[in-house]
């Protein structure tokens, strides 16, 4: 059997905290607070995550990607932006999400397949759970989220607005049309939006050196125009530190800028994927060695900032609140099916009008087929 | 050779060992057949439609391709241009969009635009349909979007028997094909399949079952709901699986509507503007004066595919079909 061959990425990159936990670099100005709320965000995230993937294997979610091992890519990206600004998340970035308070119950009801809808009228968003920052709905259709980004970011140009607009994109995605459009778009506008490359090292089960043959996904927006960083992924303090810079030079008027951060997809690309079918798995033992949380619960815990006790409180914390989003979710009843009509056009055409009536009878057991006329059933 | 003349030994295959054995077979017998698309190689195919290809043919005859549908299609009409029958593959037909570009600008119009000179001998293969709880974007039925375009087949076998003779079929001609394969037949269905080499005809629509009262016209995944439906409905159904969508076999929707004098469109996809548009104008433009009732559509909504808690009630079925059989059947002048 085939198996791809694995090429190791350059650890050539801008790291704050070794994979042992100690520093190599100046950690960012944050509190103790501040630095307990990433850790605790990062270990919500895979807790979540975890139990999503045992509702999978039970049938209550269909399918999930996780970012179990990648968790401080998204996030320090995420934490670099400031209530207002604008977000436009993938599926692969949960803890950044997590961070600025979307509810984990919407979230797990989302992934149980229910209507958006639905869960607007079950699990209403108030003053109170409204994220500080704006998220689009997650995009699922690889590259498409990133024009709009360029075009989120050019609107506050133009409006004069201090708000920066941040994306995400895998390294595999870098592939599509949608990508350059937008490198391009960013650069001649010098728009204030931040661009962050997840490089997990694979799409599904193409590796990354099947992707470009550029050395780096970093060096891809020297030929935009657009500045670039490349981080260690796993290194919450890197990818925190260089995302804030990007974020400062956008909201300052300076332009978008290109973040890479190298990280690894250590799990299957969803609950449908076996990576052992296409990948070596030995690869895989490499980089849990580089585990972004081992590392900093590891300076967390030699600094002062945590201690054993806490982390057995916070474990416990994080079950709760996993538990009740869960209970939550639950409770959302399954979608009517009438709301598939829902939010595609204001107002109601014949044609909707029709169809929502023949859908009705058809749920009542009647013929939906027996309108001769135009003028309707009976 | 036609469907009719396929005799011998049989094995039960179903529609994922089809593909996978008629691509082995062509591959074997054309150098020039490669297989362009990501997630092919190693991996086999997300619903291993290609599994142990690459070891059988290497990577290039089975090439893994950076993740881009645009540059995949465009890259497999520059091959075909230059004689290789290729055979991308779009992983789900809902991320086939950002390759509509190249499938305008040079897939459809290359053989006309030449005045004939320059062929584009590629087989298009796209994974479609829903119903099987998939995620969003992942179970489209937009077959209209290529059916309205003039200078490509589109091939839509209803099971492993039809589509091991329209593969092997498709992949030998010289016109550009698009091959759909929906995803739920892939394997929730097991039948005979012919062991020798054989091809089906891409223009040709199979009438699946005959019956002298009313014509369901259909395709792709609705065919066995159909037939599921006519066992269930008081009325001698005539099913036609239409197995080719362009060029459309006109003559046996005709023939068989002016028998029966009622028809039935059934299919998957939205209703404005999918084929049972088509279907109803041509059958009313040629056997009006045959015809005993309206021609009903039996369809999806008028909507983006539902999330799955509510795929079941967006879905066409037996039931729906059976619906629409039974109005044609009670319509009164
Ligand atoms: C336009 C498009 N093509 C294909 C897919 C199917 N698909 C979903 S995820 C994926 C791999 C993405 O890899 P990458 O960009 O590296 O992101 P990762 O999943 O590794 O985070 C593919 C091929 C899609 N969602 N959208
Ligand atoms: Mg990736």
């Amino acid at each position: 059997m085939a198996l791809w061959s694995e090429e190791r990425p350059s650890e050539d990159f801008y790291r704050v905290l070794a994979p042992d936990g100690t520093l190599v670099g100046d950690p960012p100005d944050l509190d103790d607070d501040e630095l307990r709320e990433l850790y605790w965000t990062m270990k919500l995230t895979r807790a979540f995550e975890d139990k999503a993937l045992r509702m999978q294997r039970s049938g209550e979610v269909s399918i999930i990607s996780r970012c179990r091992g990648e968790e401080a890519t998204p996030l320090g990206a995420a934490a670099a932006l400031s209530p207002g600004d604008w977000c436009f998340p993938l599926y692969r970035q949960r803890s950044g999400l997590v961070y600025w308070g979307v509810p984990l119950d919407r979230q797990l009801a989302n992934l149980m397949g229910a209507e958006p809808e639905t869960i607007d009228d079950h699990l209403p968003l108030d003053d109170a759970t409204e994220p500080p920052v704006n998220f689009s709905p997650g995009y699922v259709p690889l590259g498409a989220n990133l024009p709009n980004t360029v075009g989120s970011a050019l609107t506050d140009k133009l409006n004069d607005r201090d708000t920066v607009s941040l994306t995400f994109v895998g390294d595999g995605s870098t592939s599509q049309g949608d990508f350059h459009d937008a490198l391009n778009f960013a650069g001649v506008f010098e728009v204030p939006a931040v661009f962050i490359c997840q490089n997990n090292q694979w799409a599904i089960s193409v590796p990354a050196h099947r992707q470009t043959a550029s050395e780096t996904f970093a060096e891809k927006s020297d030929a935009y125009g657009v500045p670039n960083e490349r981080v260690d992924g796993n290194d919450i303090f890197a990818v925190y530190e260089k995302a804030t810079e990007a974020v400062e030079r956008a909201r300052n008027g300076e332009g978008p800028t290109f973040v890479e951060c190298v990280t690894y997809r250590i799990v299957e690309h969803n609950t449908a994927d076996e990576p052992s079918v296409y990948r070596d798995e030995e690869q895989r033992e490499y980089w849990l060695e580089r585990d972004p949380i081992d590392r900093y619960e590891a300076y967390l815990l030699a600094e002062g900032v945590l201690t054993d006790e806490d982390i057995d409180a916070m474990e416990d914390e994080i079950s709760e609140e996993v538990a009740s989003a869960v209970a939550a979710a639950r409770d959302v009843p399954e979608s009517a099916p009438h709301r598939m009509f829902d939010n595609h056009l204001r107002g109601e055409s014949w044609n909707e009008s029709h169809q929502r009536a023949e859908l009705e009878r058809e749920l009542d057991g009647k013929n939906p087929f027996v309108d001769w006329t135009g003028e309707g059933f009976e | 050779m036609s469907d009719a003349q396929v005799t011998g030994e049989t094995t039960e295959r179903n529609l994922v060992e089809t593909i996978n054995e008629t691509l082995a077979a062509e591959m074997r017998t054309d150098d020039t057949v490669r297989l362009l698309g990501y997630d092919i190689g190693p991996i086999g195919g997300v619903y291993r439609t290609t599994e142990g290809l690459i070891d059988e043919f290497g990577d290039e005859r089975v090439i893994d391709t950076p993740l881009s549908e645009n540059g995949i299609l465009g890259t497999a009409v520059g091959m075909a241009m230059r004689g290789e029958r290729v055979v991308p593959e779009i992983q789900f037909m809902g991320f086939f969009y950002p390759a509509f570009g190249q499938f305008m600008y040079t897939l459809v119009k290359m053989r006309e635009r030449s005045g004939g000179a320059v062929d584009v001998p590629l087989t298009v293969r796209m994974v479609c349909g829903g119903g099987v709880k998939s995620s969003e974007y992942h179970s489209e039925s937009t077959e209209s979007y290529l059916v309205h375009t003039p200078g490509v087949r589109v091939v839509y076998p209803s099971g492993p028997r039809e589509a091991k003779g329209l593969l092997a079929a498709s992949i030998r001609h010289d016109d550009p094909v698009v091959f759909m394969e929906h995803k739920k037949l892939y394997r929730t269905h097991r039948e005979p399949v012919p062991d020798e080499e054989y091809t089906l005809p891409l223009d040709r629509a199979r009438v699946a079952r005959e019956g002298e009262d009313v014509t369901v016209v259909t395709w792709g995944a609705m065919v066995r709901e159909a037939e599921q439906a006519a066992d269930a409905v008081d009325a001698d159904v005539e099913i036609l699986d239409l197995r080719t969508l362009s060029p459309l076999d006109i003559e046996t929707v005709l023939d068989s509507v002016k028998k029966t004098g009622r028809c039935v469109v059934f299919h998957e996809a939205r209703r404005t503007l999918g084929l049972g548009a088509e279907l109803t104008a041509v059958v009313n433009e040629y056997a009006f004066d045959r015809l005993l009732a309206p021609v009903q559509r039996a369809t999806g909504y008028d909507v983006h595919f539902p999330g799955n808690q509510i795929e079941g009630e967006y879905l066409p079925d037996a039931q729906r079909a059976k619906y629409a059989i039974e109005a044609v059947m009670g319509y009164e002048f």
